[in-house]
Protein backbone atom coordinates (compact mmCIF):
# COMPACT_ATOMS: atom_id res chain seq x y z
CA UNK A 1 0.00 0.00 0.00
CA UNK A 2 2.76 1.86 0.65
CA UNK A 3 4.36 1.43 -2.60
CA UNK A 4 1.23 2.47 -4.05
CA UNK A 5 1.30 5.37 -2.43
CA UNK A 6 4.76 6.52 -3.41
CA UNK A 7 3.71 5.60 -7.16
CA UNK A 8 0.68 7.15 -7.17
CA UNK A 9 2.37 10.86 -5.97
CA UNK A 10 5.54 10.09 -8.41
CA UNK A 11 2.90 10.41 -11.05
CA UNK A 12 0.65 13.17 -9.73
CA UNK A 13 3.70 15.32 -9.39
CA UNK A 14 4.72 14.81 -12.53
CA UNK A 15 1.79 15.70 -13.94
CA UNK A 16 2.11 19.06 -12.73
CA UNK A 17 5.02 20.04 -15.08
CA UNK A 18 4.40 22.43 -17.75
CA UNK A 19 3.98 22.24 -21.33
CA UNK A 20 5.67 25.41 -23.46
CA UNK A 21 3.07 27.81 -24.19
CA UNK A 22 3.01 31.48 -26.38
CA UNK A 23 3.84 34.53 -25.72
CA UNK A 24 2.26 37.27 -27.58
CA UNK A 25 4.12 40.21 -28.45
CA UNK A 26 3.14 43.37 -30.00
CA UNK A 27 5.57 43.33 -32.79
CA UNK A 28 3.44 45.73 -35.41
CA UNK A 29 5.52 48.69 -37.32
CA UNK A 30 4.88 50.97 -40.12
CA UNK A 31 5.07 49.35 -44.01
CA UNK A 32 8.18 51.41 -45.14
CA UNK A 33 8.79 51.92 -49.02
CA UNK A 34 12.13 53.38 -50.27
CA UNK A 35 14.27 53.45 -53.33
CA UNK A 36 17.26 51.50 -52.75
CA UNK A 37 19.63 53.30 -55.54
CA UNK A 38 18.22 56.74 -55.19
CA UNK A 39 19.82 59.64 -57.89
CA UNK A 40 20.20 63.17 -57.48
CA UNK A 41 20.41 64.35 -60.67
CA UNK A 42 19.65 62.03 -64.56
CA UNK A 43 21.65 63.09 -67.33
CA UNK A 44 19.35 64.36 -70.22
CA UNK A 45 18.23 61.84 -72.51
CA UNK A 46 19.05 58.73 -70.41
CA UNK A 47 17.04 56.14 -68.31
CA UNK A 48 17.85 54.79 -65.47
CA UNK A 49 16.10 51.84 -63.44
CA UNK A 50 14.64 52.15 -59.87
CA UNK A 51 14.75 49.50 -57.16
CA UNK A 52 12.73 49.45 -54.34
CA UNK A 53 12.84 48.10 -51.19
CA UNK A 54 9.86 47.38 -49.03
CA UNK A 55 9.65 46.31 -45.19
CA UNK A 56 5.81 44.89 -44.30
CA UNK A 57 4.33 45.65 -41.25
CA UNK A 58 6.50 43.20 -39.00
CA UNK A 59 9.89 44.91 -40.40
CA UNK A 60 10.39 41.67 -43.18
CA UNK A 61 11.59 43.00 -46.62
CA UNK A 62 8.91 41.79 -49.49
CA UNK A 63 7.30 42.26 -52.36
CA UNK A 64 4.54 44.12 -53.80
CA UNK A 65 3.17 45.76 -56.82
CA UNK A 66 3.80 49.39 -57.21
CA UNK A 67 2.04 52.30 -59.42
CA UNK A 68 4.51 54.78 -60.63
CA UNK A 69 3.70 58.50 -61.27
CA UNK A 70 5.59 61.51 -62.20
CA UNK A 71 5.00 65.06 -61.37
CA UNK A 72 6.21 66.14 -64.89
CA UNK A 73 5.89 63.20 -67.21
CA UNK A 74 7.31 66.16 -70.32
CA UNK A 75 10.61 66.33 -68.40
CA UNK A 76 10.58 63.05 -66.66
CA UNK A 77 8.76 60.13 -67.52
CA UNK A 78 8.49 56.76 -65.43
CA UNK A 79 7.45 53.49 -66.67
CA UNK A 80 5.15 51.04 -64.87
CA UNK A 81 8.24 48.97 -63.83
CA UNK A 82 9.88 52.48 -61.96
CA UNK A 83 12.31 52.91 -65.53
CA UNK A 84 12.76 56.71 -65.45
CA UNK A 85 13.92 58.42 -68.64
CA UNK A 86 15.17 62.42 -68.95
CA UNK A 87 13.58 64.11 -71.62
CA UNK A 88 14.15 67.92 -70.96
CA UNK A 89 15.95 69.85 -68.90
CA UNK A 90 14.10 70.67 -65.64
CA UNK A 91 13.00 68.39 -62.53
CA UNK A 92 10.40 66.16 -61.14
CA UNK A 93 8.99 64.45 -58.36
CA UNK A 94 8.99 59.95 -58.97
CA UNK A 95 6.48 58.83 -56.80
CA UNK A 96 5.89 55.08 -55.69
CA UNK A 97 2.82 54.13 -54.58
CA UNK A 98 1.41 50.46 -53.67
CA UNK A 99 -0.98 48.95 -51.20
CA UNK A 100 0.77 46.54 -48.22
CA UNK A 101 -0.78 43.64 -47.77
CA UNK A 102 -1.92 44.97 -44.16
CA UNK A 103 -4.05 46.86 -46.27
CA UNK A 104 -1.97 50.55 -45.66
CA UNK A 105 -0.68 52.27 -48.59
CA UNK A 106 2.72 53.15 -48.88
CA UNK A 107 4.70 55.47 -50.63
CA UNK A 108 8.09 57.29 -51.75
CA UNK A 109 8.59 60.32 -53.32
CA UNK A 110 12.17 61.27 -54.90
CA UNK A 111 13.03 64.94 -56.64
CA UNK A 112 14.67 64.34 -59.75
CA UNK A 113 17.03 67.20 -61.45
CA UNK A 114 17.54 66.44 -65.21
CA UNK A 115 21.07 67.87 -65.83
CA UNK A 116 24.22 67.15 -67.35
CA UNK A 117 25.67 63.59 -65.54
CA UNK A 118 23.69 60.94 -63.57
CA UNK A 119 24.74 61.72 -59.84
CA UNK A 120 23.60 58.34 -57.41
CA UNK A 121 23.08 59.55 -53.95
CA UNK A 122 25.52 58.56 -51.42
CA UNK A 123 24.49 57.94 -47.68
CA UNK A 124 27.73 58.35 -46.13
CA UNK A 125 27.08 58.01 -42.47
CA UNK A 126 24.04 57.61 -40.32
CA UNK A 127 23.62 58.44 -36.88
CA UNK A 128 21.16 57.58 -34.06
CA UNK A 129 21.38 57.89 -29.77
CA UNK A 130 20.43 54.87 -27.71
CA UNK A 131 17.89 54.84 -25.19
CA UNK A 132 16.74 52.46 -22.55
CA UNK A 133 13.10 50.92 -23.05
CA UNK A 134 14.17 48.75 -19.50
CA UNK A 135 15.00 49.50 -15.98
CA UNK A 136 18.56 48.57 -17.41
CA UNK A 137 20.74 51.11 -17.81
CA UNK A 138 21.63 51.97 -21.77
CA UNK A 139 22.46 54.92 -23.53
CA UNK A 140 24.62 56.67 -25.73
CA UNK A 141 25.37 57.91 -29.56
CA UNK A 142 26.29 55.91 -32.40
CA UNK A 143 26.88 56.06 -36.17
CA UNK A 144 27.18 53.99 -38.90
CA UNK A 145 29.83 54.51 -41.63
CA UNK A 146 32.67 53.17 -43.64
CA UNK A 147 36.09 53.23 -41.99
CA UNK A 148 38.96 51.99 -44.21
CA UNK A 149 36.09 50.38 -46.27
CA UNK A 150 34.64 48.62 -43.69
CA UNK A 151 31.50 49.73 -42.65
CA UNK A 152 31.69 49.79 -39.35
CA UNK A 153 29.16 50.79 -36.18
CA UNK A 154 30.71 52.92 -33.88
CA UNK A 155 29.37 53.94 -30.07
CA UNK A 156 30.74 57.48 -28.40
CA UNK A 157 32.66 57.93 -25.15
CA UNK A 158 28.66 59.16 -23.69
CA UNK A 159 27.57 54.64 -24.06
CA UNK A 160 26.69 53.04 -20.97
CA UNK A 161 24.95 49.82 -20.42
CA UNK A 162 23.68 47.82 -17.48
CA UNK A 163 26.26 44.92 -17.09
CA UNK A 164 24.05 43.31 -14.50
CA UNK A 165 22.08 41.77 -17.06
CA UNK A 166 23.41 38.10 -18.53
CA UNK A 167 23.60 37.41 -21.87
CA UNK A 168 22.95 41.08 -23.17
CA UNK A 169 23.60 41.46 -27.29
CA UNK A 170 23.49 43.75 -29.54
CA UNK A 171 21.70 43.89 -33.18
CA UNK A 172 20.59 45.35 -36.29
CA UNK A 173 16.98 45.30 -36.84
CA UNK A 174 14.23 46.90 -38.70
CA UNK A 175 11.72 45.67 -36.06
CA UNK A 176 12.25 47.16 -32.68
CA UNK A 177 9.95 44.53 -30.51
CA UNK A 178 12.13 41.41 -31.61
CA UNK A 179 14.94 39.79 -32.43
CA UNK A 180 13.00 37.77 -35.11
CA UNK A 181 14.73 38.81 -38.20
CA UNK A 182 17.52 40.97 -36.42
CA UNK A 183 21.09 40.55 -37.53
CA UNK A 184 23.24 39.52 -34.83
CA UNK A 185 26.57 41.36 -33.92
CA UNK A 186 26.80 39.63 -30.96
CA UNK A 187 28.00 39.55 -27.21
CA UNK A 188 28.12 42.70 -25.65
CA UNK A 189 31.63 43.02 -24.36
CA UNK A 190 31.99 46.55 -23.44
CA UNK A 191 29.84 48.57 -20.95
CA UNK A 192 30.96 51.89 -21.06
CA UNK A 193 32.91 54.43 -23.70
CA UNK A 194 33.96 54.43 -27.39
CA UNK A 195 33.77 51.14 -29.01
CA UNK A 196 33.06 50.24 -32.50
CA UNK A 197 31.76 46.40 -34.27
CA UNK A 198 32.97 45.92 -38.21
CA UNK A 199 30.18 44.39 -40.03
CA UNK A 200 30.43 41.88 -43.21
CA UNK A 201 30.14 42.85 -46.33
CA UNK A 202 27.11 42.17 -47.37
CA UNK A 203 25.31 44.38 -44.85
CA UNK A 204 24.49 47.62 -46.41
CA UNK A 205 23.92 51.27 -45.11
CA UNK A 206 20.75 51.57 -45.81
CA UNK A 207 19.78 47.87 -44.81
CA UNK A 208 18.42 48.06 -41.33
CA UNK A 209 17.12 51.19 -39.06
CA UNK A 210 17.30 50.56 -35.44
CA UNK A 211 20.28 49.27 -33.56
CA UNK A 212 18.64 47.02 -30.65
CA UNK A 213 20.16 45.24 -27.24
CA UNK A 214 18.07 42.20 -26.24
CA UNK A 215 19.15 39.88 -22.86
CA UNK A 216 18.94 36.87 -24.97
CA UNK A 217 18.71 34.19 -22.03
CA UNK A 218 15.85 36.35 -20.67
CA UNK A 219 14.73 37.02 -24.62
CA UNK A 220 14.16 40.95 -23.29
CA UNK A 221 14.45 44.18 -24.63
CA UNK A 222 16.97 46.38 -23.06
CA UNK A 223 16.35 49.41 -25.26
CA UNK A 224 17.31 50.73 -28.72
CA UNK A 225 18.17 53.79 -31.40
CA UNK A 226 16.68 54.46 -34.67
CA UNK A 227 19.22 55.52 -37.10
CA UNK A 228 17.98 59.00 -38.68
CA UNK B 1 4.33 13.18 21.02
CA UNK B 2 7.45 15.24 21.47
CA UNK B 3 9.16 13.28 18.72
CA UNK B 4 6.48 13.28 16.28
CA UNK B 5 6.64 16.63 16.96
CA UNK B 6 10.41 16.78 16.12
CA UNK B 7 10.07 14.83 13.46
CA UNK B 8 7.02 16.88 11.40
CA UNK B 9 8.99 20.18 12.39
CA UNK B 10 12.47 19.73 10.92
CA UNK B 11 10.58 18.10 8.64
CA UNK B 12 8.61 21.52 7.50
CA UNK B 13 11.75 23.34 8.21
CA UNK B 14 12.83 22.15 4.46
CA UNK B 15 11.95 25.04 2.21
CA UNK B 16 11.86 25.25 -1.65
CA UNK B 17 15.60 26.14 -1.53
CA UNK B 18 16.28 22.68 0.28
CA UNK B 19 17.73 24.24 3.52
CA UNK B 20 17.82 21.79 6.12
CA UNK B 21 16.34 23.76 8.60
CA UNK B 22 16.01 23.36 12.44
CA UNK B 23 17.93 22.80 15.24
CA UNK B 24 15.96 19.59 16.18
CA UNK B 25 18.07 16.67 14.73
CA UNK B 26 16.27 13.57 13.75
CA UNK B 27 16.26 10.80 16.20
CA UNK B 28 18.78 8.29 15.74
CA UNK B 29 17.34 5.47 13.01
CA UNK B 30 14.55 7.61 12.26
CA UNK B 31 13.66 8.27 8.60
CA UNK B 32 11.58 10.96 7.27
CA UNK B 33 10.83 11.12 3.35
CA UNK B 34 9.23 13.62 1.64
CA UNK B 35 7.90 13.82 -2.34
CA UNK B 36 7.27 17.00 -3.54
CA UNK B 37 6.82 19.26 -6.56
CA UNK B 38 8.04 22.71 -6.57
CA UNK B 39 7.71 25.05 -9.42
CA UNK B 40 7.94 29.07 -10.41
CA UNK B 41 6.46 30.18 -13.91
CA UNK B 42 7.77 33.92 -14.06
CA UNK B 43 6.82 36.45 -16.52
CA UNK B 44 8.99 39.19 -15.08
CA UNK B 45 12.34 39.35 -12.66
CA UNK B 46 13.60 41.99 -10.35
CA UNK B 47 16.05 43.93 -12.34
CA UNK B 48 19.25 44.58 -11.00
CA UNK B 49 17.83 48.13 -9.21
CA UNK B 50 15.08 46.25 -7.95
CA UNK B 51 12.79 47.21 -10.55
CA UNK B 52 10.77 44.71 -11.89
CA UNK B 53 11.00 44.04 -15.58
CA UNK B 54 8.69 42.14 -18.15
CA UNK B 55 10.38 38.67 -19.67
CA UNK B 56 9.33 35.88 -21.50
CA UNK B 57 7.75 33.47 -19.62
CA UNK B 58 9.84 31.16 -18.38
CA UNK B 59 9.22 28.02 -15.61
CA UNK B 60 11.39 25.72 -13.60
CA UNK B 61 9.20 22.51 -12.22
CA UNK B 62 11.41 19.94 -9.80
CA UNK B 63 10.23 16.63 -8.56
CA UNK B 64 12.29 15.88 -5.62
CA UNK B 65 13.05 13.38 -2.77
CA UNK B 66 13.63 15.00 0.40
CA UNK B 67 15.40 12.24 2.88
CA UNK B 68 16.84 12.76 6.46
CA UNK B 69 17.85 9.98 8.29
CA UNK B 70 19.28 9.62 12.12
CA UNK B 71 22.86 8.79 12.15
CA UNK B 72 22.92 9.23 15.84
CA UNK B 73 21.03 11.26 18.46
CA UNK B 74 23.08 14.32 17.05
CA UNK B 75 24.24 13.20 13.36
CA UNK B 76 21.38 13.67 10.92
CA UNK B 77 22.28 12.93 7.13
CA UNK B 78 20.30 14.79 4.64
CA UNK B 79 19.60 14.65 0.81
CA UNK B 80 17.52 16.63 -1.51
CA UNK B 81 17.68 15.07 -4.66
CA UNK B 82 15.38 16.59 -7.85
CA UNK B 83 15.35 13.43 -9.50
CA UNK B 84 13.45 15.38 -12.52
CA UNK B 85 13.95 18.49 -13.29
CA UNK B 86 12.62 21.00 -16.07
CA UNK B 87 12.74 24.09 -17.37
CA UNK B 88 10.50 25.75 -20.08
CA UNK B 89 10.58 28.97 -21.94
CA UNK B 90 7.71 30.08 -24.47
CA UNK B 91 7.15 30.33 -27.95
CA UNK B 92 7.49 34.03 -28.92
CA UNK B 93 4.43 34.15 -30.76
CA UNK B 94 3.93 37.57 -33.40
CA UNK B 95 0.76 39.60 -32.28
CA UNK B 96 0.79 40.70 -35.90
CA UNK B 97 1.04 37.91 -37.77
CA UNK B 98 0.39 34.80 -35.43
CA UNK B 99 4.18 33.22 -36.76
CA UNK B 100 6.40 31.97 -34.13
CA UNK B 101 9.45 34.46 -34.05
CA UNK B 102 11.16 32.13 -31.87
CA UNK B 103 10.12 29.11 -31.11
CA UNK B 104 10.14 27.93 -27.01
CA UNK B 105 12.21 25.10 -25.46
CA UNK B 106 12.21 23.16 -22.92
CA UNK B 107 14.83 20.59 -20.97
CA UNK B 108 14.39 18.16 -18.54
CA UNK B 109 17.31 16.23 -16.18
CA UNK B 110 17.98 15.62 -13.03
CA UNK B 111 18.66 18.86 -10.68
CA UNK B 112 21.24 20.43 -8.59
CA UNK B 113 21.79 18.02 -5.53
CA UNK B 114 22.33 19.00 -1.69
CA UNK B 115 24.09 16.93 0.21
CA UNK B 116 24.10 17.90 3.98
CA UNK B 117 24.88 17.25 7.72
CA UNK B 118 23.20 18.44 10.56
CA UNK B 119 24.73 18.49 14.31
CA UNK B 120 22.81 19.13 17.01
CA UNK B 121 25.16 21.46 19.27
CA UNK B 122 22.93 20.78 22.46
CA UNK B 123 20.35 18.41 23.01
CA UNK B 124 18.91 20.21 26.32
CA UNK B 125 17.44 23.61 27.06
CA UNK B 126 14.65 26.07 25.77
CA UNK B 127 16.86 26.59 22.28
CA UNK B 128 18.08 23.83 20.15
CA UNK B 129 21.12 24.69 17.87
CA UNK B 130 22.49 22.90 15.18
CA UNK B 131 25.13 23.49 12.60
CA UNK B 132 25.31 21.87 8.90
CA UNK B 133 27.27 21.91 6.31
CA UNK B 134 25.89 21.35 2.97
CA UNK B 135 27.42 20.18 -0.26
CA UNK B 136 25.65 21.51 -3.51
CA UNK B 137 26.50 19.00 -5.94
CA UNK B 138 25.97 19.92 -9.69
CA UNK B 139 24.13 17.73 -11.26
CA UNK B 140 22.27 20.13 -13.17
CA UNK B 141 21.98 21.16 -16.62
CA UNK B 142 23.64 25.06 -16.67
CA UNK B 143 23.20 25.51 -20.04
CA UNK B 144 20.55 23.63 -22.23
CA UNK B 145 18.64 24.09 -24.97
CA UNK B 146 18.97 25.05 -28.74
CA UNK B 147 19.72 28.49 -27.60
CA UNK B 148 22.06 27.18 -24.31
CA UNK B 149 19.58 29.35 -21.89
CA UNK B 150 17.62 26.92 -20.30
CA UNK B 151 18.98 25.66 -16.87
CA UNK B 152 18.15 22.91 -13.97
CA UNK B 153 21.46 23.63 -12.70
CA UNK B 154 23.93 26.42 -11.99
CA UNK B 155 26.61 24.11 -13.00
CA UNK B 156 28.72 25.08 -10.13
CA UNK B 157 29.98 23.10 -6.82
CA UNK B 158 29.36 25.03 -3.73
CA UNK B 159 29.44 24.00 0.15
CA UNK B 160 27.60 25.78 2.74
CA UNK B 161 27.77 25.95 6.40
CA UNK B 162 24.60 26.97 8.38
CA UNK B 163 23.87 27.47 11.76
CA UNK B 164 19.99 27.03 13.25
CA UNK B 165 18.35 28.29 16.39
CA UNK B 166 14.91 27.08 17.42
CA UNK B 167 12.52 26.52 20.46
CA UNK B 168 9.06 25.48 20.85
CA UNK B 169 6.00 26.04 23.27
CA UNK B 170 2.95 24.33 24.04
CA UNK B 171 0.15 26.83 25.07
CA UNK B 172 -2.96 24.13 25.71
CA UNK B 173 -3.36 21.66 22.67
CA UNK B 174 -1.65 23.90 20.30
CA UNK B 175 2.44 23.65 19.65
CA UNK B 176 4.14 26.78 18.83
CA UNK B 177 7.87 26.76 17.43
CA UNK B 178 9.64 29.16 16.08
CA UNK B 179 13.43 28.73 14.31
CA UNK B 180 16.26 30.62 12.96
CA UNK B 181 19.02 30.47 10.75
CA UNK B 182 22.01 32.34 8.77
CA UNK B 183 24.36 30.40 6.55
CA UNK B 184 27.54 31.70 4.42
CA UNK B 185 27.48 29.69 1.14
CA UNK B 186 30.78 29.41 -1.52
CA UNK B 187 30.16 29.44 -4.19
CA UNK B 188 32.65 28.52 -7.12
CA UNK B 189 32.98 29.22 -11.05
CA UNK B 190 32.84 32.74 -11.44
CA UNK B 191 29.47 32.92 -9.05
CA UNK B 192 29.76 35.32 -5.80
CA UNK B 193 29.42 33.73 -2.38
CA UNK B 194 26.26 34.30 -0.53
CA UNK B 195 25.19 35.36 3.27
CA UNK B 196 21.47 33.37 3.56
CA UNK B 197 19.05 33.61 6.25
CA UNK B 198 15.45 32.94 7.63
CA UNK B 199 12.78 33.05 9.85
CA UNK B 200 10.10 30.58 10.47
CA UNK B 201 7.16 30.58 12.94
CA UNK B 202 4.68 27.35 13.04
CA UNK B 203 1.30 26.21 14.56
CA UNK B 204 0.55 22.35 15.27
CA UNK B 205 -3.16 22.37 15.36
CA UNK B 206 -5.30 19.84 15.48
CA UNK B 207 -3.71 17.05 18.32
CA UNK B 208 -0.67 18.31 15.78
CA UNK B 209 -2.24 16.52 13.05
CA UNK B 210 -2.14 20.03 10.98
CA UNK B 211 1.13 22.61 10.88
CA UNK B 212 0.40 25.51 9.64
CA UNK B 213 3.97 27.30 8.88
CA UNK B 214 5.00 31.57 8.07
CA UNK B 215 8.45 32.25 6.90
CA UNK B 216 10.95 34.71 5.82
CA UNK B 217 13.51 33.56 4.06
CA UNK B 218 16.41 35.59 2.11
CA UNK B 219 19.80 35.79 -0.18
CA UNK B 220 22.31 38.44 -0.10
CA UNK B 221 25.09 38.30 -2.93
CA UNK B 222 28.28 39.53 -1.81
CA UNK B 223 28.86 40.58 -5.47
CA UNK B 224 32.29 39.13 -5.33
CA UNK B 225 32.23 36.99 -8.56
CA UNK B 226 31.79 38.06 -12.15
CA UNK B 227 28.99 40.22 -13.14
CA UNK B 228 26.27 38.81 -14.63
CA UNK B 229 27.05 40.65 -18.24
CA UNK B 230 29.93 37.93 -18.43
CA UNK B 231 27.36 34.81 -18.22
CA UNK B 232 23.66 33.77 -19.83
CA UNK B 233 22.75 32.27 -16.52
CA UNK B 234 19.31 33.11 -15.80
CA UNK B 235 16.45 32.93 -13.90
CA UNK B 236 16.94 31.25 -10.42
CA UNK B 237 20.36 30.47 -11.25
CA UNK B 238 21.49 33.83 -12.39
CA UNK B 239 24.68 35.45 -10.52
CA UNK B 240 24.60 37.75 -8.15
CA UNK B 241 20.93 37.13 -7.32
CA UNK B 242 19.27 38.16 -4.04
CA UNK B 243 16.18 38.07 -2.74
CA UNK B 244 13.79 38.44 0.48
CA UNK B 245 10.85 35.98 0.61
CA UNK B 246 7.73 35.26 2.53
CA UNK B 247 5.97 32.08 2.71
CA UNK B 248 3.36 30.16 3.53
CA UNK B 249 3.13 26.59 4.32
CA UNK B 250 0.60 24.05 5.15
CA UNK B 251 1.01 20.09 6.15
CA UNK B 252 -1.70 17.52 7.32
CA UNK B 253 -1.44 14.05 8.89
CA UNK B 254 -3.55 12.19 6.80
CA UNK B 255 -2.30 8.75 8.82
CA UNK B 256 0.52 9.12 11.90
CA UNK B 257 3.06 8.07 8.83
CA UNK B 258 1.61 9.66 5.62
CA UNK B 259 0.74 13.32 5.14
CA UNK B 260 0.57 16.06 2.58
CA UNK B 261 1.54 19.69 2.06
CA UNK B 262 1.49 22.78 0.05
CA UNK B 263 3.27 25.86 -0.20
CA UNK B 264 3.32 29.30 -1.57
CA UNK B 265 6.27 31.53 -1.54
CA UNK B 266 6.69 35.17 -3.08
CA UNK B 267 9.52 37.92 -3.06
CA UNK B 268 9.43 41.09 -1.27
CA UNK B 269 12.32 42.21 -3.06
CA UNK B 270 14.83 41.02 -5.34
CA UNK B 271 17.77 41.72 -7.47
CA UNK B 272 18.51 39.21 -10.90
CA UNK B 273 15.83 37.13 -10.29
CA UNK B 274 12.04 35.89 -11.43
CA UNK B 275 9.98 38.02 -9.64
CA UNK B 276 6.39 35.57 -9.57
CA UNK B 277 5.35 33.43 -6.64
CA UNK B 278 6.62 29.64 -6.10
CA UNK B 279 4.40 26.74 -5.16
CA UNK B 280 4.52 23.25 -3.91
CA UNK B 281 2.66 20.27 -3.09
CA UNK B 282 4.04 16.97 -1.24
CA UNK B 283 3.88 14.41 0.37
CA UNK B 284 5.63 13.01 3.38
CA UNK B 285 6.65 9.76 5.12
CA UNK B 286 7.51 9.42 8.73
CA UNK B 287 8.85 6.25 8.63
CA UNK B 288 10.68 6.07 12.08
CA UNK B 289 12.96 3.49 13.20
Amino acid sequence: MKNLIFLFSILFLLSLNSCIGDDIIDDRVDPFLRISNPIDSLEFNTSYQFETVFLNNVGKETNIDLEWSSSDPATIEVSNSGLITANQLGNAIITGMGEAPSGEMVKTDHLIVVGNSTVITVIEERTGDLETSSSYALEGSFNLKEINGVLTLSFDDNYEASSALPGLFVYLTNNPSTTSGAYEIGAVTVFDGAHSYELPSNIDIMDYDYVLYFCKPFNVKVGDGQFD
Amino acid sequence: MKKIFLTIVVALLFNSLAQAGGGWPQPKGALYLKLSEWWIVSNQHFTDVGQIDPNITSGIFNTSIYAEYGLTDRFTAIVYFPFFSRATINNEVSGTTGEILTPGDAINSIGDTDVSLKYALNKKGLIRTAATVTFGLPLGNDSGGELNNLQTGDGEFNQMIQLDASTSYQIKNTTIYASTYVGLNNRNKGFSDEFRYGFELGAGLLKSKLWLIGRITGVESFKNGEVAGESTSTSIFANNSEFTSYGVEAAYKITPKFGVSVGYASAFRGEIIFANPSYSVGVFFDLGK
